[in-house]
């Protein structure tokens, strides 16, 4: 069950990479972000982790709701182009994804040897951090670079749950204080835009 | 209750950010020097001091990094006096950037004295998130875009950083549990670290995090379009107390990489800081304004410390540090007042200052300039001796004495360029060009007189001394 929401998790963010509307490329965000809280409780019941299954249900909430909601909320408001073309044409990105994660399992082949457990979802985290990488390279617009850090977010986020079963909770916590500060500074970034023009 | 005394500045900032008389700021200054006292009561108080449980703890290294931070702090709020008499500033923006002034200094503050990787990071990001609001507080379309600009890279810099710390907490978990997130444990114990391969990955992403947030190869413009684009305090506060707090995390992660394996770290540093230095020196050569001239060197000094710590020349690396945070403020809030009269102006930038205000601002100004790039008796020329001494005798220890040798000939052949071009632009601000008149404001001066004292203080005996036992 942990292996399917983890390839859930890398299929949504593949997906997101070829998306030209915006929404849709919401819809794509909070659906990673949902199989990151799902995998999260999953993971913290096992565990029998209670500060995981809180930030598992954090994540529930904030990231595969909330957030979305209000980038959504703010692009209407703002009226943000929903038109968004990745500027890598999409024959060369099919091209670009295998290979990022063929050469991230190849960085994380000497992992394997020395932790028994899990270097596959270090390499998979390390590979989600790269392709959120692309996703933000691939665009000129800010709405999708917005989502491509807060997918790099979540990559962060699969590494923190998979690789070490669970971060501290203070950290967690401060992650989500700043994720929140971001969403308020792009608000405040995008009122300025409007004023301006 | 020591750190409430630390963080009260701040928040009194914050608090006076909403009140509407434009009165208010003129007590932020006295307010900021108030800081000054749990510092002193910190260098009294016997290390390592825990401040917050294991989170916050003092010791030498970062009590120096909070003294020098601060004195940084309140050279800022002196010159934020007088900012709208350069620059057009609306009353609205002005409370705005001490209300993001202030989080950013709470940020510092946790991530300069922590001793947890998880602390340090969320300190971090609330400072990266705070300066981009205070980059936008100048209402330009340049400003906004690279406001946009810096949330982005300012945000995969900082997402790097904890991508690594992760990576490094994965590595140390197995053996030290929770305690793997606390600098002190993972130092004392780094021989437990049974993965080293994946702490070095964790130190390697770490450290390109920090270093792309510090402008080195191959980001070295953002940060200097960056400064362009905002207020001259916005670029202060960046080299003098941003950096810091970033370099504070590269000397805690460089020093565990040192015993988990010192070649490799010596290696990557040294090769990344080289190839930084080869680019800046030739970037600063063409550069054609103040902001990126200082701003490019703010690169190359970062790159020095970095090369002179992994070669274990603490002291050098210190020195060298505390006299880039000094000089660095004092040159950017000096260009607030040498282009109040339209920008870009080198040219006789120096001339038409009048009076015993305009006197002494031309000849600080002068002997920053002169400072910055190691003429002696600046601290940057000690710290450089030393640190190409450090390097001579890391490089004995390993046999690779005449590789190091030919790297130090190439820096300093780096450092010449830098040296020619800096005082070729100080001979054309001071004997070339119109002289138009210009006004300078005491609380600018009081700033520049802030940051000479706090120069000469590095160099007296004691506080060598101090640097000398901070190892």
């Amino acid at each position: 069950m942990e292996n399917f929401l983890i390839g859930l998790f890398l299929a949504t963010l593949i997906i997101a990479l070829f998306t030209t509307r915006l929404y849709r490329l919401l819809m794509w965000y909070s659906l990673n972000s949902l199989t990151l809280g799902a995998l999260a409780l999953l993971i913290g019941s096992r565990l029998d982790d209670g500060a995981m299954l809180l930030t598992g249900a954090a994540t529930l909430v904030l990231k595969g709701g909330l957030i979305p909601w209000v980038l959504k909320y703010l692009s209407r408001r703002f009226g943000l182009r929903r038109q968004i073309t990745p500027n890598i044409k999409t024959q060369y990105a099919i091209m670009l994804v295998p290979a990022i994660l063929v050469f991230t399992f190849y960085l994380a082949e000497p992992i394997s040897h020395m932790v028994a457990a899990n270097a596959n979802n270090v390499a998979i985290s390390i590979s989600s951090l790269f392709l959120a990488l692309l996703l933000m390279m691939e665009h000129t617009n800010i709405a999708p670079k917005i989502v491509g850090f807060l997918m790099m977010e979540n990559a962060l986020f699969l590494l923190g749950t998979t690789a070490t079963e669970g971060m501290p909770m203070l950290v967690e916590l401060g992650i989500f204080f700043d994720l929140l500060m971001a969403i308020v500074v792009i608000n405040l970034l995008l009122r300025h835009e409007e004023a301006a023009s | 209750m020591m750190l409430t005394v630390l963080l009260l500045p701040a928040l009194i900032m914050f608090a006076a950010s909403f009140w509407r008389t434009p009165n208010a700021r003129r007590l932020l200054p006295a307010t900021s020097v108030a800081i000054l006292v749990p510092i002193v009561e910190l260098f009294r108080l016997p290390k390592p001091y825990a401040l917050w449980r294991d989170y916050l703890v003092a010791d030498d290294l970062n009590t120096y990094i909070l003294l020098v931070s601060s004195i940084v702090g309140i050279g800022v709020t002196l010159a934020l006096l007088t900012l709208q008499k350069h620059v057009t500033v609306t009353e609205r923006a002005y409370r705005r950037f001490y209300r993001f002034f202030a989080l950013f200094w709470v940020g510092l503050i946790f991530s300069i004295l922590a001793n947890h990787m998880g602390i340090y990071w969320i300190g971090l990001e609330m400072a990266t998130l705070s300066t981009v609001y205070m980059i936008k507080t100048n209402h330009t379309p340049a400003a906004h875009k690279e406001a946009w600009n810096y949330m982005i890279v300012g945000a995969i810099a900082i997402s790097l950083v904890l991508f690594g710390i992760i990576l490094i907490y994965a590595s140390a978990k197995p053996a030290l549990g929770e305690d793997a997130m606390l600098f002190s444990a993972l130092q004392s114990r780094s021989g437990v670290i049974r993965a080293p391969f994946l702490f070095e990955m964790g130190f390697a992403i770490v450290t390109v995090g920090m270093f792309v947030k510090m402008g080195f190869f191959p980001m070295n413009l953002w940060l200097a379009n960056i400064e362009r684009a905002s207020f001259y305090p916005v670029a202060a506060l960046f080299s003098g107390i941003l950096e810091s707090a970033v370099m504070v995390g590269f000397f805690r992660f460089s020093r565990i990489a040192d015993s988990v394996n010192h070649a490799h770290l010596f290696f990557f540093v040294f090769v990344y800081a080289l190839l930084t230095l080869f680019i800046v020196a030739f970037l600063i050569y063409r550069s054609k304004d103040f902001m990126r001239l200082f701003s490019l060197s703010g690169i190359e000094h970062m790159a020095l410390i970095a090369l002179f710590w992994v070669s274990g020349g603490t002291f050098a690396a210190l020195l060298h540090f505390g006299a880039h945070a000094f000089l660095k403020p004092a040159l950017f809030l000096s260009t607030g007042v040498l282009e109040s009269q339209g920008r870009y102006h080198i040219a006789g930038a120096l001339r038409g200052y009048k009076g015993v205000k305009g006197t002494l601002f031309w000849f600080l100004v002068s002997l920053f300039m002169l400072a910055v790039i190691s003429l002696p008796p600046s601290p940057m020329f000690f710290s450089e001796l030393y640190g190409f001494g450090a390097m001579i005798d890391a490089a004995k220890q390993t046999h690779h004495l005449l590789a190091m040798i030919g790297a130090i000939g190439l820096l300093l052949v780096l450092l010449s360029v830098i040296f020619y071009r800096f005082v070729a632009v100080y001979q054309s601000m001071k004997y070339e060009g119109e002289t138009v008149e210009k006004e300078v404001y005491a609380s600018e001066l009081w700033a520049l007189l802030l940051f000479a004292a706090a120069l000469v203080m590095l160099l007296t005996p004691s506080g060598m001394a101090f640097l000398r036992s901070v190892a």
